[in-house]
């Protein structure tokens, strides 16, 4: 099976960006494994790899650190082996992989280089070389629970530049650091009730040699959101609470978003929604938002 | 170059194709499927209303999902033959007896036919356990209506007023047979009547 999300924005300046989310050839080996090649979705925890299209998000946004640039990976370019099997009476489901894994972004200041970043999306070319790999695992004891954890480990290396003054020195013989990521998730069910949320950290080795070395660093990010199906209505609320811990204070944000839908159907929903945001004073980070979107799913 | 690009490229459009044709020789289960459609879809998004693709789409999209929700083989025939009896339900109204393909015999218990294939939906206290799907024990609820228009609505499948998935035929268990479908309302009507 041949799977493709292509992703077209607009971007502030008017201009169109385009962009493949993902693309993977599957093959169904047997009841239990598909092995999947290509880029595919991160399966580090839940959000990316299942939650973050319009129409299944019950809010108009990612929560904090699970975006671009954020604490979870986004994508990996590689191979994977996934599926389910039955422990018993429980159902079970993983997923393995190995990958180019992500690439670093550090930051020019004008008298030296602080890491900034992590680019944990699957590219085309593997520039540093290293490899990456992981994978996660979660049960559902009965069919109203799943808890899922996941991980992945390697190495990866300083690619990019932020430098706004263009004063940086090129980068060269830069030296592989540490990658380890770790996350929780868990969906549980009561009534009418979804409940969900998830935690991911991400851990950056230090580097002592190459033009951009540096101290490593760690990002992480959870949420845990509610929503609530209103009986014999087309409306939904929804709660949720995020907490994004950055390398870079500005980046840090608390957030309590509150959402309301209408389900014109199953896949075609309005959303409205308010976001309060708590980060460092002055930073867009702490500033609130209101939210208003219509999604469909196919 | 060129051939090698192609012959890839052949190859891996084969894939899905021979993938599927191994995976769909064994016989999926249509009343397990009903339970692990409603058990699994809801963990991530709001469920499809099972008439809203073709048999074929079906196909493409539970084999989708079979790799996003971690689903065996034997799960995923089991929800595309759900689904696809879903699409393919007996239009007649068993008052009149023009049925040629459903038997009168009555195999099952009307508690056997609830627990195979209605449970997974409506729940063990007939309350439901999907968004959408009505309560049985409310005053003014499904049961306030008469027989007649309740075994039409078992059989041909129903939507109700602000669900957003319709109930398939038969509850998607294409060969329940008339005595059956009698069976299961009169254990409903017990069970959850007031």
């Amino acid at each position: 099976m041949l799977e493709s999300e292509l992703e077209i924005e607009l971007e502030a300046d008017g201009s169109t960006k385009t962009k493949l989310e993902y693309l993977t050839i599957d093959w169904f080996v047997n009841d239990y494994i598909a092995l999947i090649a290509g880029k595919f979705l991160s399966p580090i925890g839940q959000f990316r790899q299942n939650l973050h299209p319009s129409w299944i998000n019950k809010l108009p946004s990612a929560p904090p650190g699970f975006g671009h640039d954020g604490a979870a990976p986004i994508s990996d370019t590689g191979l994977q082996i996934r599926g389910g099997f039955p422990i018993g009476k429980i159902r079970s489901n993983y997923s393995l992989f190995v990958s180019n894994g992500p690439e670093y972004i550090t930051e020019w200041d004008g008298a030296g280089f602080e890491l900034d970043g992590i680019d944990a999306e699957g590219k085309g070319a593997d520039r540093d070389g290293e490899k990456v790999w992981g994978g996660r695992f979660a049960i559902l004891p009965f069919a109203k629970l799943e808890i899922g954890i996941s991980a992945a480990t390697g190495k990866a290396t300083v690619t990019s530049i932020e430098d706004e003054l263009g004063t940086a020195p090129t980068l060269s013989n830069e030296q592989p650091r540490d990658y380890n990521v770790f996350g929780f998730d868990y969906y549980y069910k009561l009534g009418s009730v979804l409940f969900r949320g998830e935690y991911i950290k991400s851990k950056v080795g230090n580097a002592t040699s190459g033009v951009s070395a540096s101290d490593g660093g760690v990002w992480k990010t959870w949420y845990t959101q509610a929503s609530y199906r209103i009986p014999r209505t087309r409306l939904e609320g929804v709660i949720r609470y995020s907490d994004f811990d950055a390398l870079s204070a500005s980046k840090d944000q608390k957030q309590v978003a509150i959402g309301l839908n209408y389900l014109f159907a199953s896949n075609f929903i309005a959303k409205l929604s308010f976001e309060s945001n708590d980060g460092q004073s002055g930073a867009t980070s702490d500033d609130d938002r209101w939210y208003i979107q219509m999604a469909y799913g196919f | 170059m060129k051939n090698i690009l192609l012959y890839t490229l052949l190859v891996n459009l084969s894939l899905p194709l021979a993938g599927f044709s191994a995976d769909l020789s064994k016989k999926g289960n249509s009343a397990v499927g009903a339970k692990v459609w409603s058990d699994n879809c809801g963990r991530c998004h709001n469920i499809r209303d099972a008439r809203e693709l073709r048999d074929d789409q079906w196909k493409t999209t539970v084999f989708h999902m079979r790799v996003r929700a971690g689903l065996t083989g034997q799960e995923t025939r089991d929800v595309i033959a759900f689904l696809t009896s879903t699409n393919n339900p007996p239009r007649r109204n068993i008052f009149s007896g023009s049925s040629s393909t459903s038997s009168s015999k009555t195999k099952l218990s009307g508690k056997q036919v609830y627990n195979q294939t209605c449970i997974a939906c409506h729940g063990e206290n007939g309350k439901g356990t999907l968004p959408g799907v009505p309560d049985f024990t409310r005053n003014k609820g499904p049961l306030a209506k008469n027989d007649k228009t309740l075994i039409k609505n078992i059989t041909d499948g129903y939507q109700g007023p602000g669900s957003p998935m319709a109930m398939p035929a038969k509850g998607g268990k294409a060969d329940l047979s008339d005595n059956e479908i009698r069976a299961v309302l009169v254990y409903i009507r017990r069970e959850f009547g007031k």
